[in-house]
């Protein structure tokens, strides 16, 4: 890749930061992402003044429970359709994309430029609010917390979660960005995907492996049970080794970028439409 | 005509009735979705639900149709009672949903984005019959697709029945009714009220399921990280849930709600609260739309 292209994504990528990055229109990415934090912060100071029976052990619990039902099916996915969604859809309402269509840049290296800016974004809004969540939720146990990050499973935890808010980022990113770049309304194909992956723990094992869900949640540390009264309901698969989801994963959202960049090269604009 | 004649003259002629002016909102805006393929699939895919339903309520009272099927003892096997009406109502809601996050965000966001508001509110047409023109478009469509369903299928079922199963069952009639509206007029106000305030429509759809599922989420969040039951007053579908099923049943509760709209057995927080938190939400939808729906608008 020339030193020129890299100065091409880097502009592209600097011009979407200042677009997306803490816009006012993003208000309720942020409120997605400090809520979890807010919950933990609230444990912590609450659990300082009442004595609460409870251990170090059953929070890692919740905070599993938390990370699997709350980020990935709420604040993650809802953040990253908002986020990447809107870099081509966003730009087709305001009218404003056939400005970069006019510049001397290969389409492949706006998709490149856009995602990118995106993913900073998405990845500067979510990576701090799951670790702060994580390590503010047992921070009332004081030197008993502090042992457990260190000496304990806490850190390779928080490591794992991590990997997995990125991986979630990364995947979810590349699904919206094409599903704002080829549908005029995303929020259809959007609810498609949602209603897809939340249907994932009661798919047959095959259908489990094409969604982007089963990959995150084998690589999570704690394993989260499916809630009565669904649990009935749903199939036992054996999780996605870490050789094949984190491989998986980048490629899935490796062929989608490229799918997108295709789609760019052929685009044509028509606001009238 | 001399120059100086022509100045401004109001309109002295007659006026249409107030109800056909505010029909012409949702005659158009039916228009636009009767043009929309996949809406208009989603709408009729919206009736298969009640349509099994009434299916079931035929077969249970019909032997030779049992007979026929050779499951002569499947009589028992689904009962039509609160469950049954309860989840039509959860499922179809849980639908209506969906379409309201569709149909919603456009409603009035294509207004203020292009500066149209005055060219309605230059006529006679105030702004509360502007939104309630607006919000007649969701109300008859999941009025469609909840309530009226419901109804006719209690109608049936005690057409079949037998009128003393209707006047037992009257509760559930009234359930259906009360507990759509509650629902309708929930999700009619929140989507009009995202769509004043977030011109981007998709967004504004991605935000009605925010407020409904990722609350339940955060709502299970505080529960768990809390240990307590009150992070329920976050969750919209616990809420409607719980009202869902005091209508339905009273005091004695056999149902925990359906589909979404469910209120744990053990977690419940008491109703008054569970109605203070709905009409909170409503206040906040009319107080966003207030601000929003003007004739002008100063920008600074």
């Amino acid at each position: 890749m020339s030193a020129l292209w890299m100065r091409q994504i880097g502009a592209v990528m600097r011009l979407e930061l200042k677009r997306t990055a803490f816009s006012k229109r993003g208000w309720w990415i942020y409120c997605l992402a400090a809520a979890p934090v807010l919950i933990s912060l609230m444990h912590w100071l609450m659990a300082r003044r009442l004595s609460r029976n409870h251990t170090v052990g059953e929070d890692s619990v919740v905070f599993a429970a938390m990370f699997v039902w709350f980020f990935m099916r709420g604040s993650l996915f809802f953040g990253t359709m908002g986020l990447f969604s809107n870099l081509f859809r966003g730009e087709m309402l305001e009218k404003t994309l056939h400005y970069y269509f006019l510049t001397p840049i290969r389409r492949e290296l706006l998709v490149a430029g856009k995602y990118a800016a995106g993913l900073a974004v998405s990845l500067a809004l979510f990576i701090p609010s799951v670790a702060l969540s994580f390590l503010l939720l047992g921070r009332h146990f004081g030197p008993a917390w502090t042992d457990y990050l260190t000496h304990g499973p806490g850190l390779s935890q928080l490591g794992s979660y991590v990997l997995v808010t990125t991986l979630a980022c990364v995947g979810y990113g590349a699904v919206f960005l094409v599903c704002g770049q080829l549908t005029r309304n995303p929020m259809i194909a959007a609810a498609v995907v949602w209603v897809w992956e939340g249907l994932n723990p009661f798919l047959p094992s095959l259908l489990k492996k094409v969604s982007v869900v089963f990959y995150l949640r084998s690589l999570c540390p704690v394993e989260v049970p499916v809630p009565p009264p669904f649990s009935i309901l749903a199939v036992e698969t054996d999780p996605s080794p870490f050789w094949v989801a984190v491989p998986g994963l980048l490629t899935v959202a490796l062929i989608l970028l490229i799918y997108a960049a295709v789609s760019a090269r052929q685009g044509e604009i028509s606001y009238g439409e | 005509m001399a120059v100086y004649k022509k100045t401004y003259r109001p309109y002295e002629g007659a006026l249409t009735g107030p109800l056909a002016r505010l029909l012409v909102i949702p005659r158009y805006a039916f228009e636009e979705l009767h043009r929309s393929r996949f809406l208009s699939v989603f709408f009729l895919a919206t009736f298969l639900y009640p349509l099994i339903s009434a299916l079931i309520i035929y077969v249970q009272h019909n032997t030779s149709a049992l007979q026929l099927l050779n499951v002569q003892n499947a009589r028992g096997l689904i009962s039509i009672n609160v469950t049954f009406f309860l989840s039509l109502l959860g499922w179809q809601s849980a639908m209506s949903l969906f379409l309201a996050a569709f149909v919603g965000p456009g409603q009035i966001s294509p207004d203020l984005a292009n500066n149209g508001l005055s060219l309605y509110l230059a006529r006679p047409f105030s702004r509360v019959e502007y939104v309630l023109g607006k919000m007649s478009v969701l109300v008859i469509l999941i009025s469609l697709m909840t309530w009226i369903p419901g109804l006719l299928l209690f109608l049936l079922q005690g057409y079949l029945e037998g009128w003393s199963w209707m006047a037992d069952n009257v509760r559930l009639a009234s359930g259906l009714f009360f507990g759509s509206w509650i629902w309708i007029v929930l999700v009619s106000l929140l989507a009009l009220a995202l769509s004043a305030w977030v011109k981007w429509k998709p967004a504004a759809g991605a935000l009605m399921f925010v407020l409904f599922f990722v609350t339940s989420a955060f709502a299970a969040t505080i529960n768990a990280v809390q240990r307590t039951h009150w992070g329920n007053l976050a969750s919209v579908s616990y809420l409607v849930g719980t009202i869902w099923v005091q209508l339905f049943e009273g005091a004695n509760k056999t149902t925990n709600g359906a589909v979404f709209f469910r209120s744990p057995i053990g977690e419940e927080i008491p109703l008054g609260y569970c109605w203070a938190g709905l009409i909170a939400l409503v206040l906040m939808c009319l107080y966003m739309l207030a601000r929003k729906i003007r004739g002008a608008e100063v920008v600074r």
